[in-house]
């Protein structure tokens, strides 16, 4: 199950720069690692989720090419963040989530553009959150959506067929 | 517990504005370079992967519109074979048609255009039944001809319809010529299906194969100068006193749509009318 987890994160976080031209919506990416951050954080609890965060963030800034470090630090703090609200949030409602993603994105974009003010990071603000992050917070909303109800479908599937074992 | 936590989270954090301020310090590719090393081959990899699986899948859906393509073109080139065979046919009954028409207007004859609805070819009897019969005032005997010739004499007249006996009918006989030399005789038909001359010897030396035979137009049935056919082989009886000779028809009955039905009566020789290549 580890190993599973740790592929998972590892190779989603690399796989995501290479294959990402795939799996747009309407021409945005989602942020598939940030979206199984998030998950993971829910169920496994804040620190789970900085680790995973710092370690699908660091990959994702070596395999897209960006400065190491950004998205390892934003995607742990949100990590760590939704691991310490997920116990006292009804996170699985799909109402829930939805909106609970976008925010979460926004969230993850503004702290990005922040931590890359500090290091003269060009891009207007305006601009950045127009194209780039409010389109991608819906898309992550629905994907994520559509992730969690197939955890859940998977999960009464073997629930079902557990219990019918003898 | 709450402790360990805000630590973690707190050497994360370190070490990401550590890994940052480095690469800002101009030591970037240290850690670049150290990542690299994990993640190239697998981006490589995965590069690899993806496009061959859409490769695949592009492959796969090309097959497919190919496949659906090739069937509605097969579908197309049918749909057109068989349009193309209609017009072909439409082409060929109007050129008859047209043909027909025109001789009809030509001939200095009463004629009444018929269509052939049936056939009887087995031998005993050779005939075509014609679409038209007592209602159109169709007397029997009336001689029955197309564009290229005599066809035959109606033998029996019903309500819609007449019986044509042809040429080749083994109890048909009409009296003839040949146009080159004037040898007269009398063109029978036979159970072969076929077409003969009977000649008198005498009078037929001079008959050479390819010689056109017409109509004598003796006896008021036919009208002079109708081609029947062509002299084939000349069967040389030797003392004999009547010879005969092969004839290919003019006409060929077995393939025949449209005939005239010649109701009225003509004394003019009509050889000029048909095509008898001489």
């Amino acid at each position: 199950m580890r190993a599973l987890l740790v592929l998972t994160v590892a190779g989603g976080s690399v796989a995501h720069a290479t294959l990402t031209p795939l799996v747009t919506i309407a021409g945005v990416p989602p942020d598939i690692p940030l979206i199984i951050v998030v998950l993971l954080a829910l169920r496994r609890g804040p620190e789970f989720g900085s680790l995973t965060g710092f370690v699908s963030g660091l990959l994702q800034d070596a395999a897209g090419g960006g400065l190491i470090g950004v998205q390892a630090l934003t995607k742990a703090v949100i990590g760590f963040a939704i691991g310490v609200a997920g116990g006292r949030l009804r996170v699985s409602q799909p109402l829930v989530q939805v909106p609970g993603l976008v925010v979460l994105t926004i969230a993850e974009g503004l702290a990005r553009f922040a931590l890359l003010q500090v290091f003269r990071f060009p891009a207007p603000f305006g601009e950045l959150m127009t194209y780039v992050v409010l389109p991608q917070a819906l898309c992550n909303g629905f994907v994520g959506a559509a992730f969690v109800l197939a955890l859940t479908w998977t999960q009464t599937m073997r629930d079902h067929f557990e219990g019918s074992r003898p | 517990m709450k402790i360990r936590k805000v630590v973690l989270l707190g050497s994360l954090v370190a070490a990401c504005l550590l890994l940052l301020t480095l690469q800002t310090r101009g030591y970037g590719w240290v850690a670049g370079d150290f990542f690299a090393v994990v993640t190239t081959p697998i981006q490589t990899g995965l590069a690899k992967a993806s496009r061959a699986t859409f490769g695949l899948w592009t492959t796969y859906l090309d097959w497919k519109n190919v496949r659906a393509e090739n069937r509605r073109l097969r579908e197309e080139v049918q749909e057109l074979r068989v349009r193309a065979l209609r017009v072909s046919e439409t082409d060929d009954e109007n050129r008859r048609l047209r043909r027909l028409l025109a001789m009809q207007e030509n001939l200095p004859l009463t004629t009444l255009s018929g269509e052939i609805i049936a056939r009887e070819w087995g031998g005993w009897i050779r005939s075509l039944t014609v679409n038209r019969g007592r209602g159109d005032n169709v007397p029997r005997l009336t001689a029955v001809i197309s564009p290229n010739g005599l066809i035959g004499r109606v033998v029996d007249v019903r309500p819609g319809v007449s019986i044509v006996q042809v040429l080749t009918d083994p109890t048909s006989t009409v009296g003839a010529h040949v146009l080159r030399t004037r040898t007269p005789g009398i063109v029978e038909g036979d159970p072969r299906g076929t077409l003969r001359f009977k000649f008198m010897a005498r009078d037929g030396a001079s008959i050479q194969s390819g010689d056109t035979l017409v109509t004598a137009g003796q006896g008021g049935l036919f009208p002079r100068g109708i081609p029947i056919g062509t002299v084939r082989a000349i069967d040389n009886r030797g003392a004999a006193l009547f010879h005969y000779a092969e004839i290919t028809p003019a006409v060929d009955y077995a393939r025949l749509d449209e005939v005239l039905l010649v109701t009225g009566d003509s004394q003019r020789d009509l050889t000029a009318f048909f095509p008898t290549g001489g």
